[in-house]
């Protein structure tokens, strides 16, 4: 998977690159405006992100050019200016999402998969299955080890989401957004208390154990236990 | 951008400067016609006495005998009647009596039936320079000669009146100019005296700056129709001071909160450089720098959208939201949270709809949910109302039990940074911006928050305006 960055402050983009890099991907940096409408237009990239307030060209006219040549490669803008029209601007001018500075890297890192994934058709596959854990979608029902485990419908929303996203740091605001439609950050631990409460049904009592406190960052439904 | 509007003093001096101008105006028209009226008056008194005598003269038949006779009568008759001039002539039109050096010829072929002349039928010309007044009459003769009435035509010379009158306008214009002039400046200088006032108050305001907004006008000391205008001003000082002391509170606030986890940062930074340390020890500096960062970061996108409150930059979307569906929502997300600490959510009420933007709406509920089901007992119960407050409002009451708070101390809540409990600061709780939030949010959507207690309850309430259902 190929990236673009397009931010003009030097240690964020370093940065960005060496996170998404780490996290598998390839990374094109552009610091300036000018050589990412460049790039953006001649190269082919899976996903570019782009700073809104670049000092040359700006983030809007990246998008609007890179619409402009009928091209649909995803775009998350960053923006330091938290405003419903910059949202919107960007939104109508045919950025794909947004992130407000600053951000945690795995909120970007979620959001930069999340978006990767809509291009690949949704799978609708009846079951879902990490190790021997087992997940009947059109039952609303787990099971593991053969044993039937009672989900309330939140608790089977959050499983189906570490699991179709398995492999992946599930930042909390992540979570709450997709899990209950709670779009901002809460002061609570609401998420951690819904984890463990999860994890006490489908962990405790089996090994080996499949989710796991990413700590500072989020949970990561994983099978290899290194995280 | 309008025509700004004429001075006032100019409006009111040039008012009523021409009310003054008009009035003096017409004041010397009158004068000056009454006047010559007068002079046409007597002029015409004058003309009749002469008339009298020709005319009684002609009817004393012995002296209208001879012409010599009665031209020496005719010429003392006039005699005593200074400048009047006769010209006396039979029905053939031939000349009986001239006034020497008398030019009336003219006149002759005015006559008029009546026997005497008022001011209506005197005429007044000029002749060789000089002005006269006079008219004609028709006189019946004595019985010898009254075979035809005679034509006597009598004038004056008015030279005298003219001068006196063109002297006498002259001087009523002179005077009305003068007066117009005193009266305008008169105008002019009393409403600047007038505007004073509003010059000394306009001193007293821009004497008002930043560092001295506690300065106040003196209603009791303005003219009465400013008193009202001093007093809006100094309600809006008070409000401009109240919210600039806030806002300066608020930024001492900032740079407060920001300070202790910089500090935290800062040392626990050196402190690992001092000295070399294993990777797991490092590992474990980053975390805690991490989410003291966390905390920084959201309380930061707080005090944003506070400000962004404050601008009435909160607009968001508008679309009918059902308040119902939005509890039981947020009971779901709250759910496994309340639940583990014991506490039980409970609502009432049935769906009622508002307008506006359902994410922002949302966080408002939830700050208010999380606060109180966070400060309530083990075993007790979160209640959630939503009643029809009246036709057109909704209102929202949150309550729970565990009064923490001084009831006196309720309308503080709201204040950002405002901790009920100062040891509570750094538990996870929050910078205490989450009510000011609230209040924002519910100030954007045209609604009213308050906190109120009752007994050991803690009560918030919120009105909203309500639509109808969709």
């Amino acid at each position: 998977m190929k990236l673009l960055v397009v931010e003009d402050e030097i240690k964020t983009g370093e940065y960005l690159r060496q996170g998404l890099t780490e996290s598998g991907f390839v990374v094109d940096l552009a610091h300036t405006g000018l050589d990412g409408h460049h790039l953006a237009l001649t190269e082919r990239y899976d996903l570019i992100i782009l700073d809104v307030m670049l000092p040359d060209v700006d983030g809007w006219r990246i998008v609007q050019a890179l619409r402009a040549a009928k091209s649909t490669t995803p775009v998350l803008f960053l923006t330091a200016r938290d405003s419903v029209e910059d949202r919107v601007k960007g939104l109508e001018l045919g950025a794909d999402d947004y992130l407000i500075k600053p951000f945690a890297f795995s909120e970007l890192l979620a959001r930069v998969r999340t978006l990767l994934r809509r291009g690949t058709a949704p799978a609708f596959d009846n079951q879902l299955q990490v190790a021997d854990l087992i997940l009947d979608l059109p039952k609303r029902r787990a099971q593991r080890q053969d044993v039937r485990i009672n989900l309330t419908n939140k608790e089977f929303a959050l499983l189906e989401l570490l699991v179709r996203r398995q492999g992946e740091v599930l930042p909390r605001s992540l979570i709450a957004s997709q899990v209950w439609d709670m779009n901002f950050d809460s002061d609570t631990n609401v998420i951690d208390v819904a984890i463990r409460r999860l994890r006490a049904k489908i962990d405790d009592d089996f090994e080996p154990k499949l989710i796991h406190t990413v700590r500072g960052m989020g949970y990561m439904l994983d099978l290899s236990s290194g995280a | 951008m309008a025509r700004r509007p004429a001075s006032l003093a100019l409006r009111l001096t040039v008012f009523i400067g021409s009310v003054i101008t008009v009035l003096l105006l017409a004041f010397g028209w009158l004068i000056e016609r009454s006047i010559d009226r007068h002079f046409v008056q007597q002029d015409v008194d004058e003309l009749n006495a002469v008339i009298e005598s020709v005319s009684q003269l002609l009817s004393e038949p012995e002296r209208a005998a001879g012409d010599e006779a009665l031209q020496r009568h005719l010429a003392s008759a006039v005699s005593g009647h200074h400048n009047v001039q006769i010209r006396l002539t039979d029905s053939d039109e031939n000349l009986l009596y001239a006034t020497p050096h008398s030019n009336l010829k003219r006149l002759a072929g005015l006559t008029s039936s009546a026997d005497t002349i008022d001011i209506d039928s005197v005429k007044t010309w000029k002749d060789q320079g000089q002005t006269y007044r006079g008219a004609a009459v028709q006189l019946m003769l004595a019985e010898p000669m009254a075979q035809a009435p005679v034509t006597l035509v009598v004038a004056t010379d008015i030279d005298f009146h003219v001068h006196y009158l063109d002297s006498f306008r002259l001087y009523l214009k002179l005077i009305t100019l003068a007066a117009c002039l005193i009266a305008i400046l008169a105008t002019w200088f009393a409403v600047y005296q007038g505007h004073a006032p509003l010059r000394r108050i306009s001193a007293e305001i821009r004497r008002i700056k930043s560092d001295h907004l506690s300065i106040r006008l003196a209603p009791a000391t303005v003219p009465v129709e400013l008193t009202e205008l001093a007093i809006s001003f100094n309600d809006m000082l008070d409000r401009i001071e109240e919210s600039f002391a806030r806002l300066s509170n608020f930024c001492a606030d900032i740079a407060h909160e920001l300070r202790t986890p910089i500090t935290n940062l800062r040392t626990q930074t050196e402190v690992a450089l001092s000295q070399a340390r294993d990777l797991e020890q490092y590992q474990e500096i980053l975390y805690s720098s991490l989410e003291e960062y966390e905390r920084m970061a959201k309380m930061v996108s707080d005090m944003l959208f506070l400000a962004q409150a404050d601008n009435q930059q909160l607009q968001g979307e508008r679309v009918k939201v059902n308040l119902l569906t939005e509890v039981q929502m947020l009971f779901e997300y709250f759910e496994a949270w309340a639940d583990e600490r014991g506490v039980a959510l409970v609502c009432t009420g049935s769906a009622l709809w508002v307008e506006g933007d359902r994410l922002m709406l949302r966080r408002a509920l939830s700050n208010l949910l999380s606060n109180a089901i966070r400060y309530t007992a083990v075993g007790q119960a979160v209640t959630v109302s939503l009643l029809a407050h009246s036709s057109d409002g909704v209102m929202i009451r949150v309550e729970n039990p565990g009064l923490t708070i001084d009831p006196a101390h309720l309308p503080k809540l709201f204040d950002r940074f405002y901790r009920a409990d100062p040891s509570r600061q750094r538990k996870g709780d929050g910078a205490g911006l989450g009510l000011a939030i609230v209040k924002s949010i519910i100030a954007a959507h045209g609604g009213h928050i308050a906190a109120n207690s009752a007994g050991e309850q803690m009560i918030f309430e919120i009105q909203l305006p309500r639509v109808p259902a969709e």
